[in-house]
């Protein structure tokens, strides 16, 4: 390709990504929508919306009402539960359960306090609704920390031991360091994986329903006949939302997380916007092949959508990938959020280089390469 | 039409100062119209004249700002008030079956219609095969209303606002893209309807010879009423006569002509002067007085057709008058030079869509500079024909040149050499018509020196100097068109391939279009290939091809043309009489063949023109039915349209 | 309400759903795929942790420690390290997700009576995740420290190990895990996504009705004609919802059969609910698609209304109870969390009507709201 042939192709894709941006300014509506993602959406996603359970509300049932039983309900409280109060039966406590009230109830034996001091074993019984096993585990786990703490306590001032006399029993002390977010702030996470979410729902939409729109509005026939190939048709629509999506990622970063969330940016901002960038390029491949095998929006919607969802919610985005069913985690792998979601992270939250994440980004280049060509391939089929 | 009499002295429609206007700008500005019951009311004005959105509001689905509004009695000043007329009036929007449902069939179209207006089983069966069987969609039943033509899409658009039989129907350029012999049957339909059931009409037409069919017009411009009343009344109000004349030479005579008549026009060698005088004598003398030192060798007077008479009161208004003058830059028209390269060739081109052959076995050639014609009815084929040459859909079989490239290998070479108009509109609504030039412009790779010239020089020639900051969405149908001429002139390509390209644009824009062409295929040697359904524009061409049913059916020029069916069948009849459907049937009683309503007139073809004339003459005295006039003329190129393509679908039926 | 042009409309619908043989296919493959994808794939268990360990010390009790990790189904070994230098960038490079620290001396100093401070490092850029690990592993150090202590305490105070674990460990939890007893993440999970999966399919089936005939302008059929306002929007709708009810019925059966979750409620109740709920989440496309102008601000809107509520307000992912205010209020605006205390309580709960009328009410009043704005949205007889 000689100089003005490339000066020409340059020409076609600018003025091409130019009309691709007018026509997206005159639908207000959805440039309003597209600003709600970047701000709103994960502002209300990362503002106090926590995956772990803080203030479960629970009720005893005291049949105790011993200093041993009032000592021992004092320490459900927060940050796990939230003691709303004592109820007299179970027919109650059932009740409660059921309507989901409460999330569980304590049920503290008569003779809870003598057997405390006669050296038997006292059991508490602990009644958790578990029709959602995540929060019914994590509340049974909290309270068997809880009871545990208890005992211990218990036993260390009836034997007399003071913390410093602890130091000479052979028990292990756990002395933990949580990396990248030491006091485990929800909205770093919930804020990233939102933006990512957004990222990638507009990165397969914008770009399929401008190639979509095409055909239904007919204006292909008057590119088929022009000298534009596949590529320039294709390539400026992805272009243009492409710099939409990173101008609301930038305003989404400066303006919403790193102010009101706080997020320590620890690697490097311009190679979290390069990455972005690639993975933008990648999701837009797999919208622009969904939409050379649709003939509406209405197609390339329910398309979108079929891959939109198992994409971002088995990409490790919002689960920990590690528990999914060993097929489920191998199909992750050809998943392009699952390698953005790692690098992201990575260089956000434990400043990760180049050095580190080379591995996942051939994974998301070799993606999205095949993604993209692939789309453009079927077009060309269809109009070449 | 003759029957006058049905039109009671009852208003059906009563406006008085209506006022629309969309954001700052005023569409419709203080309109007063009355519409009578069984009236069929005319309205007509260039694009953009505000003609459709005060059909909009009469129909109730748009509101308005000021002034009142009237239909069957109600006061429509509310959405409640307006729901009470709809269910007595039948609207169909303006565009190529926009309002219709692309993925069903022609049938289940219709169906739903009936449906949603609650017509009972029996009705619908009846009243569906009936005009089902006159719009010739009979056979189309169960194709996909998207993979019909525009015109097809037209007619069942018209189906499907008739089924109801409504006492009102509003139809937005319901003729616009249906072809000659269907826009006579739609005609036909709705002279039917008016006589069955007294029903009235409101239609706004771009074809000035339809216009005549009206018993009332009116002519808007700039969202205002220029004029109404009777079609003959307002050809009146023109006040002059048509000169036509061949002079050499012929350029020297426009010149000499234009100083004083701004309204001329050349059709080949012939020159059509519209003078503003009392009598053909004076009109005569005045056109031949102006031509001095030039020859003048044939010249007649004619009276003012609707079409002149409506370019004629557009230039009473100051501001029309402008833009007409603009418009109007007749062109040198020189003879066709024999020594230029062949531009198009299409050799066995076949096009199959399933079982269903689409174009079969055509061949024809377009010679570099020259204007090739491709006529035919609604679905012939002409469309797929095109884009087969173009490249956007491969061909069955067969093979093709285009702008000196095999269209099978060459395909990016031509692509930098055509220029394409498609029938749809097919640039971007969200785009303003500047944008969208120069977005061609960019894509085309004119060189940025020259843009800003060639920006401008496509604004001229396409007239769109006063819209260039408009959404192209917002346009009305004829300015889109030319937008799209425009777009597809930008990189002033070697071949043109024009798809309707002048659907639903109005005479004045009309005559600038083909203006237009003329002096690209003259002067820059373009090669032309374009199809119409105006005849008048179809005389213009160098040389047609007439296409049915997939094939061509005949291919010569248009002199040609008309000489031959003038030996195989005669000259055309036209005769006007005080009751034209009576006399109609008694035609057909007595096995004249080939007799048509044609406005207040009954035409027929007549080889020996003497005997036909007397046993007219004896069989209408015979019926007590008066003669008021019996003229023989040759026949146009409308007429051999209607002819050939009838003898075929004949002879297919048979 | 005149039935015979409700039936038009609705027919017409219908018809051009079957021509459209990929929409057609994904309305009722949508639900479907993404059902079972995200039911086979989305688990918040935390389970599979991969992780490295240092053990400096190398003798039989360190080793016994680790294997307590080695040979949890919480954690997934990944190997040894010799130096804590390797350890930064496996946890940077995602490699594990937690690293335990054994010192020299560990068990020369527990046989000695002393305490051993052991050092976990735990990933924290998924806050949840880091949570549930941290747990585990303080779980897994009490049980440790309990046995130690207990042999401790026996040999000091010549009891039996026995005795001295109940003396350590005096109050034991006894959880009691209601409504699934078994904890099998995939009865709430299945259950659940009933939810998730009729909220997000609906909408978008409804979503381009009006706009798409708006765009191309047959919606002047209706302007036009004698039918209602009601009566063109039932019609628009009803398809629909019929298709939707189908699938209602079909997710409901794979709840069943494929995960073999119980359904202890009131059919009756359980598929009165749903269909509320679908003409609900249906209703809310429907309302999206007479508010705005271009079918693309449709399809991004729905997905504002429909992802967002579904996946962080529903209850299904993010525990309400935890929520500071400001979210727990938004959460209550969304159908959402109303219907998936249909679901848990119709499948798990066995409950109906009695229990669960406060919800449906919601539901109604949910749709009626709905329905009213959407009528006072759609007018015959516009300005534009």
């Amino acid at each position: 390709m000689n100089r003005s042939a490339l000066l020409l192709w340059l020409d076609r894709i600018i003025a091409m990504t130019i009309k691709e941006l007018k026509q997206l300014i005159r639908d207000p509506v959805l440039l309003l929508i597209i600003a709600y993602f970047f701000t709103a959406d994960v502002y209300m996603a990362a503002s106090g919306v926590t995956l772990n359970l803080h203030n479960a509300p629970i009720m005893v049932i005291d049949h105790n009402h011993s200093s041993a039983s009032r000592e021992l309900i004092y320490r459900f409280r927060e940050p796990y539960f939230d003691f709303k109060g004592e109820i007299s039966n179970k027919n109650e406590a059932e009740n409660l359960l059921n309507t989901g009230k409460i999330v569980a109830v304590l049920d503290i034996p008569e003779n809870f306090q003598s057997f405390l001091f006669q050296g038997k074993q006292a059991a508490v019984q602990f009644q958790v609704d578990t029709s959602n096993t995540t929060l019914g585990t994590l509340a049974s786990g909290y309270a068997t920390e809880i009871t545990n703490d208890f005992g211990q306590d218990f036993v260390n001032k009836r034997l007399g031991l003071t913390d410093e006399q602890m130091d000479a029993a052979p028990v292990i002390q756990n002395r933990y360091r949580v990396l990248y977010n030491p006091n485990r702030i929800d909205s770093w996470f919930m804020s990233i994986s939102e933006l990512m979410t957004v990222i990638t729902m507009l990165s397969m939409m914008l770009p399929a329903a401008a190639a979509v729109r095409e055909k239904e509005r007919g204006t292909i026939e008057q590119l088929a006949v022009s000298p534009l190939s596949s590529l320039q048709i294709l390539l400026p629509k992805v272009i243009s939302m492409g710099l939409v999506i990173l101008l609301g990622v930038a305003f989404c970063l400066f303006v919403i997380i790193i102010p009101v969330f706080h997020l320590p940016i620890k690697g490097s901002i311009g190679l979290f916007f390069a990455i972005t960038a690639l993975y933008v390029f990648s999701a837009s491949g797999i919208g622009l092949f969904i939409a050379t095998i649709s003939h509406t929006l209405a197609e390339v919607t329910l398309l979108v959508i079929l891959l939109l969802f198992p994409l971002v919610l088995l990409s490790g985005a919002w689960t920990p990938p590690e528990a999914m069913p060993p097929v489920i985690r191998w199909v992750m792998t050809i998943s392009p959020l699952y390698y953005y979601t790692e690098m992201s992270n990575a260089i956000l939250l434990k400043g990760a280089g180049i050095n580190i994440i080379w591995g996942s980004l051939t994974g998301l280049t070799a993606l999205g390469g095949i993604f993209f060509f692939f789309g453009v391939w079927r077009f060309r089929r269809q109009f070449g | 039409m003759g029957e006058t009499t049905l039109v009671s002295g009852q208003a059906v429609i009563k406006i008085s100062g209506l006022c629309k206007s969309y954001k700052k700008k005023l569409a419709v500005d203080t309109v007063a119209l009355t519409v009578k019951r069984g009236e069929i009311y005319g309205l007509i004005g260039p694009d953009g004249a505000g003609k459709s959105s005060l059909m909009k509001t009469i129909a109730g689905v748009m509101s308005f700002e000021q002034g009142s509004l009237e239909v069957f009695d109600v006061n429509v000043d509310s959405e409640a008030a307006a729901e009470k007329i709809k269910g007595r009036l039948g609207f169909m929007p303006q565009g190529l079956g926009l309002n219709l449902y692309g993925d069903l069939s022609v049938e289940e179209n219709i169906d739903f219609f009936a449906q949603l207006r609650q017509v009972s089983p029996q009705q619908l069966a009846e009243r569906k095969e009936k005009l089902l069987t006159m719009t010739w969609l009979d056979k189309f039943r169960d194709r996909p209303m998207k993979n019909l033509s525009g015109g097809m899409k037209q007619k069942l658009g018209l189906i499907c606002t008739l089924i109801h039989e409504p006492e009102l129907v509003i139809l937005d350029e319901p003729t616009t893209g249906v072809d000659p012999i269907s826009r006579r049957n739609f005609w036909a339909i709705l002279a039917e309807l008016l006589r069955e059931h007294g029903i009235t009409a409101l239609i706004s037409t771009a074809y000035m010879d339809e216009a005549a069919r009206f018993h009332r017009l009116s002519l808007m411009f700039n969202g205002q009423i220029l004029t109404s009343g009777e079609p003959d009344v307002i050809c009146q109000q023109a006040q002059g006569y048509l000169v036509q004349l061949t002079a050499e030479p012929q350029l020297e005579a426009l010149k000499l002509l234009k100083v004083r008549y701004p309204q001329i026009e050349t059709i080949g060698s012939r020159i059509r002067v519209f003078v503003n005088n009392i009598s053909p004598d004076e009109a005569l003398k005045a056109v031949s007085g102006q031509l001095i030192g030039v020859e003048i060798k044939n010249i007649q007077v004619f009276d003012t057709y609707l079409e002149d008479a409506f370019i004629n009161l557009l230039r009473k208004d100051p501001l029309a008058d402008q833009s007409i003058k603009e418009a109007i830059i007749p062109c040198f028209d020189n003879p066709l030079p024999d020594n230029q390269g062949i531009a198009i060739e299409a050799k066995q081109l076949t096009r199959d869509f399933g079982k269903f052959r689409s174009v079969d076995h055509i061949n024809f050639s377009v010679r570099q500079g020259e204007i090739f014609g491709l006529l035919g009815a609604n679905g012939a084929g002409k469309t797929t024909a095109i884009k087969m040459l173009t490249g956007i859909l491969p061909p069955s079989s067969g093979e093709g040149t285009v702008a000196g490239a095999d269209m099978r290998f060459a395909g990016q070479l031509i692509k930098e050499r055509i220029g394409y108009m498609s029938q749809a509109f097919s640039l971007y609504h969200d785009l303003t018509v500047m944008e969208n030039i120069r977005l061609y412009a960019s894509i085309y790779g004119i060189n940025r020196k020259i843009i800003k010239q060639r920006l401008a020089w496509v604004m001229q020639i396409a007239g769109l100097a006063g819209v260039s900051g408009q959404l192209a969405g917002s346009l009305p149908m004829g300015i889109r068109q030319r937008l799209a001429l425009g777009c597809a002139l930008v990189h002033q390509p070697v071949v043109l391939f024009l798809d309707e390209p002048t659907s639903g644009v109005d005479p004045v824009g009309r005559r600038h279009f083909w203006d237009i062409l003329v002096h690209l295929a003259r002067v820059e040697h373009v090669a032309i290939l374009v199809t119409t359904h105006y005849m008048s524009e179809a005389e213009r061409c160098d040389h047609l091809a007439l296409m049915h049913a997939g094939r061509v059916i005949a291919d010569d020029s248009p002199a040609n043309m008309i000489q031959a069916l003038q030996n195989e069948a005669g000259q055309m009849l036209k005769i006007t009489t005080d009751s034209p459907s009576e006399a109609l049937s008694c035609l057909e009683q007595a096995n004249i063949k080939g007799s048509g309503l044609y406005g207040r007139h009954i035409q027929l073809l007549a080889l020996d023109t003497e005997t036909v004339e007397n046993q007219i003459r004896v069989l209408l005295e015979k019926h007590s039915i008066k003669l008021i006039s019996l003229e023989a003329r040759p026949p146009t190129l409308e007429d051999v349209f209607v002819y050939r393509v009838l003898e075929l679908e004949n002879r297919d039926q048979a | 309400m005149n039935l015979t042009r409700v039936w038009a409309v609705a027919y017409k619908e219908w018809r051009e759903i079957l021509r459209d043989r990929l929409f057609f296919t994904m309305a009722f493959m949508l639900p479907t795929v993404i059902f079972l994808l995200l039911g086979y794939g989305i688990s918040f268990d935390v389970e599979k942790i991969p992780f490295a360990a240092l053990d400096q010390d190398r003798t039989a009790m360190s080793r016994d420690f680790l294997h307590r990790f080695i040979d949890s189904r919480y954690f997934d070994y990944k190997g040894d390290v010799s130096s804590d230098r390797y350890l930064d960038p496996l946890l940077a490079h995602s490699d594990i997700r937690f690293a335990i620290i054994i010192p020299p001396r560990f068990q020369e100093r527990l046989l000695a009576g002393q305490s051993a401070s052991v050092q976990s490092l735990i990933d924290g850029v998924f806050p949840y995740r880091a949570e549930v690990a941290k747990g585990y592993v303080s779980a897994i150090i009490a049980n440790f420290n309990a046995q130690s202590l207990a042999r401790h305490f026996g040999a000091q105070l010549g009891i039996s190990r026995e005795q001295a674990l109940i003396q350590v460990s005096p109050v034991r939890l006894e959880s009691r895990y209601l409504y699934n007893q078994a904890l099998r993440s995939q009865w709430s999970m299945s259950s659940g996504l009933v939810m998730l999966v009729l909220m997000v399919t609906p909408p978008f089936l409804t979503a381009l009705g009006v706009v798409r005939e708006k765009e191309n302008g047959s919606i002047y059929n209706i302007y036009a004609s004698s039918i209602t306002r009601s009566e063109f929007l039932l019609g628009k709708f009803l398809t629909y919802l019929l298709i939707s009810c189908l699938n209602i019925l079909i997710l409901w059966w794979l709840v069943i059969k494929i995960f073999g979750t119980p359904f202890k409620g009131d059919p009756i109740f359980f598929y009165a609910a749903s269909v509320i709920y679908v003409i609900c989440t249906a209703g809310a496309g429907l309302l999206v698609s007479l508010v705005v102008r271009t079918q693309v601000a449709a399809v991004m809107l729905t997905l504002v209304i429909s992802f967002v509520p579904a996946w962080l307000f529903s209850g299904l992912l993010v525990p309400i109870q935890s929520m500071p205010s400001a979210p727990k209020i938004e959460s209550h605006l969304f159908p959402t969390l109303y219907y998936l205390r249909i679901t848990w309580g119709s499948f798990l709960k066995g409950l109906g009507w009695a229990e669960l009328w406060f919800d449906v009410a919601a539901l109604i009043l949910y749709a009626i709201i709905l329905w009213v704005i959407a009528f006072l949205n759609f007018h015959k007889r516009p300005a534009e």
